[in-house]
């Protein structure tokens, strides 16, 4: 059996001075795909911020790939080279000069201080076989801010696979996107999985996707409500005591 | 004939010659770091800092210093609270910006209205004195070009995925903390030091203009901070052989020549989008073409 890839132990998170994740304790097995859902303002966000580091722990460790997340969130520039992280969204005002193509060789170089034109070639065709594998190559000279909203998180995911990764993050990624492009989105990511062998966290809302897709759903309401194989955690009693007992649990027929 | 020959004969001033290159450097130097400045949303601050910059002089002249030496000093410890200030405070960072620069540059201004032998600098500080810059001035803004340079080539990545979205940055091992620091002291040092020759009420505008010029051109990160700086140097170099020529103050002349490259950079921008457009109309328009017909 594979050590997990992440290990969070008693972990609690402060924001605006109140306890907004609360002794939260939960693995993510290697190659597998976890979701984390619940209600808005329930910390899903800030317990993703502080798995990566970007936000400090009350208490609580976190272990990504063997290594133990620093108090001030550092982790070996190794380690931290094999994290891929999916926002919700990316500051686009106006035209901001980036092209596809640049944004997507940021993803391929390591982490730390190094000249831009170092490894130039390598870049070049690591990034044209991540726009292939994405369906992307048609936008490699776009800018950033003319994409669409599906085409953008496309193009994350380009950003992600332009060097291999052993865990990726997504927060809401599918926040924003119609039906098809969600559809699209979706089966690039599981394709994109099986083949690199990532083990995924993604904060989600879509529980018939969640349902469909993840190996794990970890039910986050401050205090992790629920944890599981998705039949077992997305019940109608788990999700009334999770999201409250107004959730009236619907579910397509066509998703089985 | 006759501008030609009072032309050669300024340039072959010394004291011209260093303005010259005092404002190619500087000029360049504003492009350079307000190509990211802008992207940061950061050309408001750069505007309160070199209006809080008074206060520093203000500070030198009252303690007896050399107010340049006590001025980067100042600039430094002063973005950093402004930064902790922004950070810490639930009010928008507009109007806390703006309440800090202008209680500042009132007290600077009624500071200095007190003393007797800074009445009449007080419009030098204000629209700057390009020709008196000195050769250790010239030294300082070199090395800071140097250092600027140097710095944003080797952070080009972690800046511009600071810029998109600071999380990402993190999550990828960017140091979102160290990078935001020092470009902001990177940002006061170099108002700090561009003071004398632009003035502290035109300052922001060697910071904004060339970059947003640069901006409305460029479709490529490197080129646009490249263009950026390029546009900065090259504005502030004519801009003073105009004020040479016609006798007008310098900081104002080159800020009209920024603004002249940037209103060319509009007017090429919307040209450029309007053939895009009509190219992509003519496409639309074309009638689709069947290839089994004979």
């Amino acid at each position: 059996m594979l050590s997990p890839v992440l290990m969070a132990s008693g972990l609690c998170v402060e924001r605006s001075g109140r306890l907004a994740v609360d002794d939260v304790s939960f693995a993510l097995e290697a190659e597998s795909d976890t979701a984390l859902v619940g209600p808005n303002g329930a910390g899903k966000s800030t317990l993703v911020a502080a798995l990566l580091g970007l936000l400090p722990r009350k208490s609580g460790n976190v272990e990504i790939l063997g290594h133990c997340l620093t108090a001030d969130g550092r982790l070996p520039r190794s380690i931290r080279a094999q994290i891929a992280y999916v926002p919700q969204s990316l500051a686009l005002q106006g035209l901001f000069p980036i092209s596809v193509k640049e944004f997507v060789g940021f993803g391929f170089d390591p982490p730390g201080p190094r000249f831009p034109w170092k490894g130039h070639r390598k870049r070049q065709q690591s990034v044209e076989q991540a726009l292939q594998r994405t369906d992307c190559v048609d936008l490699r000279s776009q800018l950033l801010s003319e994409l669409s909203g599906g085409q953008l998180k496309r193009v994350m995911l380009s950003f992600c696979v332009v060097r291999p990764r052993k865990l990726l993050v997504l927060d809401e990624a599918q926040a924003g996107l119609d039906f098809p492009s969600n559809e699209r989105f979706q089966q690039l990511l599981l394709d994109l999985r099986r083949q690199e062998g990532w083990t995924v966290l993604h904060v989600s809302h879509d529980l018939d996707m969640v349902r469909r897709s993840s190996d794990q759903v970890l039910g986050l309401n401050r205090r992790l409500c629920c944890s599981g194989c998705p039949d077992h955690t997305l019940t109608p009693e788990r999700l009334q005591e999770l999201y409250g007992p107004n959730m009236v649990p619907y579910r397509h027929h066509c998703s089985g | 004939m006759d501008e030609i020959n009072t032309l050669m004969l300024i340039l072959a001033e010394p004291f011209m010659q260093r303005a010259l290159v005092g404002g190619l450097l500087t000029g360049t130097l504003g492009g350079l770091l307000g190509s990211i400045a802008v992207l940061r949303q950061l050309s408001f601050f750069s505007d309160a800092l070199g209006h809080s910059a008074l206060l520093g002089i203000t500070l030198g002249i009252l303690i007896g210093v050399n107010p340049m030496l006590v001025l980067i000093p100042f600039a430094i410890v002063f973005a950093l609270l402004i930064n902790q200030l922004v950070e810490r405070s639930s009010l928008p960072t507009d109007a806390l910006l703006n309440i800090v620069y202008s209680s500042s540059l009132a007290a600077a201004i009624l500071a200095l209205s007190r003393i007797e032998t800074y009445r009449g600098g007080i419009r030098q500080l204000l629209f700057g004195d390009i020709l008196g810059i000195s050769q250790l001035d010239l030294i300082i803004v070199t090395i800071l070009l140097i250092t600027a340079t140097i710095y944003l080539v080797m952070s080009l990545r972690a800046q511009v995925l600071l810029t998109l979205n600071a999380d990402l940055a993190g999550a990828v091992g960017v140091n979102i903390k160290i990078h935001r620091l020092a470009f902001i002291v990177l940002l006061a040092v170099v108002v700090a030091v561009s003071i004398k020759a632009v003035g502290v009420l035109l300052i922001s505008a060697f910071v904004v203009i060339p970059a947003c010029a640069g901006r409305l051109l460029c479709r490529r990160f490197p080129i646009y901070i490249l263009s950026s700086a390029i546009l900065g140097g090259s504005c502030a170099l004519l801009g003073l052989l105009a004020s040479g020529l016609t006798n007008l103050p310098s900081g104002p002349s080159v800020v009209m020549v920024q603004f002249m490259g940037f209103i060319t950079a509009l007017v090429l921008s919307s040209n450029r989008f309007k053939r895009k457009e009509d190219a992509s109309q003519e496409l639309s328009q074309t009638p689709d073409v069947n290839l089994n017909d004979p």
